[in-house]
């Protein structure tokens, strides 16, 4: 992907039993931000945990910073994770949370590098409230800067924007570009199209343990918006909507289901959408229901995969 | 620092092992884990209470320090700090935290041995040597003292393995302490010597004119055996915890 990869996996596959986690998946990351876009249950954890070193591949190899971070304990001073789980130690507060971070990475003043990444993510380091307390959003911070604290060249966030209001997710999205624009290698999973866009325009898709595509996300976004896409409409006139949608170039297929369903394929779902309520009323058709159908991001990397 | 560069300095052994140990304190000291231990720590004191109108009192404090002390009150203290000292992290996810760091990866299982092993033995050794003294016979306390100090420090070593091995540790342990400590061990001649409740009597031996019912071996051979049961687990928690997937 780039002339200078930070990250390598090679083949790597992992399975647990019967279970095939990750399969046959092969990348390379480079400085800047990339986006590990899937849904649950993609692989993504299980594939962030192994570039961690915190798993040990079934096959094939990982590489962090030229090492094998399974291997080599001293890879873990350069690696920022932040995990998927939500939970945190109940007895520290967020400054003792992050200064154990700091102390374990063997920072020469883990208090001072502690305050400083806690204020990095806008939270108070003299916070006396213990971390149950916090809100999930602020836990999330927490975590976020206990990744940071020892300003590590590789971080690995984990769904990181979970939990945020839409101003903390600005921030936050605004800081990992900073990092990634600092020549940091920053690799962030999401099951969210759109907070990928934000994120950066380097994009790898996992779908069922495998890598979907990889590439520029831009390429990939166009690629998701050109799919056909299918529309359920309940209404009273199914026939005289067909085809007048399909007249109008806004349909590209039709299915009649009953008297009252009509699912229309379309590769312009908001021209269709436009177009829908026009000529439902040129036509004197009641249209009780649109749905569209395969929309989820389930459906997306569907399309991708079999492409 | 360079955005490429592998950084290689790494805290003192001594700064993240005590990091570690403060750490597991404090998860490990709860009210709830007080509050039943001591309650089992302070009915050691009242057997002692009742062994002291005993016509002799120095053998009934030691029956009450080797019956219920050792094979009660120390292993079931232990068993609930030691297999929860690393068996929690791992339940809730929280090892993640500890493990992607630059730290060998003996030291934790190592300070959540010394982590239980300080937190029981203030809890349980404590109240039977208590007890032997209101039993007046503080030659016994000196011996519980050792003997339960000595049996905290292996099963310490044991339930931290359990803990990071199985995953329902508490109800292995528990059959452990049960079948193992308090039947195996008095069943047949020589069973004794597999059981850390054997090698602790034998320091409960110690105290001049009493009879112990369990001896596994001489107090001299004891003062090695358990402590080596104590660095076989710590080895068998840290052999586990290298090859383990990280959740």
């Amino acid at each position: 992907m780039t002339s200078e990869p930070r990250i390598v996996a090679e083949n790597v596959s992992k399975w647990f039993g019967a279970l095939v986690a990750v399969s046959d998946v092969s990348f390379d990351v480079g400085p800047g931000v990339t986006a590990l876009l899937g849904p649950n249950g993609a692989g993504k954890s299980t594939m962030f945990r192994m570039l961690c070193g915190l798993a040990r591949p079934s096959k094939g190899a990982v590489r962090v910073l030229g090492r094998d971070p399974r291997a080599d304990a001293s890879v873990a001073r350069s690696i920022g994770l932040v995990p998927q789980q939500e939970s945190v130690f109940e007895p520290l507060t967020a400054r003792e949370f992050v200064t154990l971070s700091a102390r374990l990475q063997g920072l020469d003043d883990p208090g001072a590098a502690a305050a400083s990444a806690l204020e990095k993510v806008h939270l108070d380091p003299s916070d006396t409230r213990r971390l149950p307390s916090y809100s999930k959003g602020m836990r999330q911070r927490v975590k976020v800067a206990q990744a940071l604290v020892h300003d590590p060249s590789v971080l690995v966030l984990d769904e990181p924007l979970t939990g945020l209001d839409p101003r903390q997710r600005m921030d936050m999205v605004a800081l990992f570009r900073r990092l990634g624009g600092e020549g940091r290698c920053v690799i962030v999973s999401s099951h969210v199209l759109d907070e990928v866009e934000r994120l950066g325009s380097q994009v790898l898709v996992m779908s069922q343990g495998r890598l979907a595509a990889a590439g520029d996300f831009h390429e990939l976004r166009a690629l998701m918006d050109d799919r056909p896409m299918r529309i359920r409409v309940r209404t009273d006139r199914p026939r005289e909507l067909a085809g007048a949608l399909v007249e109008a170039g806004t349909a590209v297929g039709v299915r009649l289901d009953g008297d009252e369903v009509l699912e229309l394929d379309t590769r312009d779902a908001r021209a269709l959408a436009h177009a829908l309520a026009p000529v439902a009323r040129e036509r004197a058709a009641r249209l009780y229901e649109v749905h569209p159908l395969d929309a989820d991001l389930e459906g997306v990397f569907r399309y991708v995969v079999q492409r | 620092m360079s955005a490429t560069e592998v950084v290689s300095a790494r805290p003192s052994t001594l700064v993240s092992l005590v990091a570690f140990y403060k750490l597991l304190l404090r998860t490990q000291i709860t009210i709830p884990r007080l509050l039943g231990i001591g309650g089992l720590g302070a009915l050691a004191v009242l057997i002692g209470l009742f062994a002291r109108f005993d016509e002799n009192s120095a053998q009934a404090a030691a029956d009450a320090v080797g019956g219920y002390g050792l094979g009660i009150l120390v292993p079931f203290a232990t068993l609930w700090l030691g297999t929860s000292a690393i068996g929690d992290l791992v339940e809730d996810k929280l090892l993640v935290y500890l493990s992607l760091k630059p730290v060998p990866r003996w030291q934790l299982p190592a300070a959540a041995v010394l982590a239980t092993f300080t937190v029981v033995v203030p809890l349980t050794a404590l109240p039977l040597t208590v007890a032997a003294i209101v039993a007046g016979a503080g030659d016994v306390a000196v011996a519980a003292l050792l003997a339960a100090s000595f049996a905290a420090l292996a099963y310490s070593g044991l339930f931290v393995a359990a803990g990071i091995w199985f995953r329902r540790a508490v109800w292995w342990g528990l059959a452990f302490v049960l079948i193992w400590e308090n039947v195996v061990a008095y069943s047949a001649h020589g069973a004794a010597r597999f059981t850390v409740i054997g090698w602790a009597s034998s320091l409960l031996g110690l105290a001049p004119d009493v009879d112990v019912q369990l001896e596994a071996g001489s107090a001299a051979a004891a003062f090695v055996v358990l402590p080596a049961i104590a660095i076989a687990g710590w080895l068998a928690a840290t052999w586990r915890y290298r090859r383990a997937d990280i959740d």
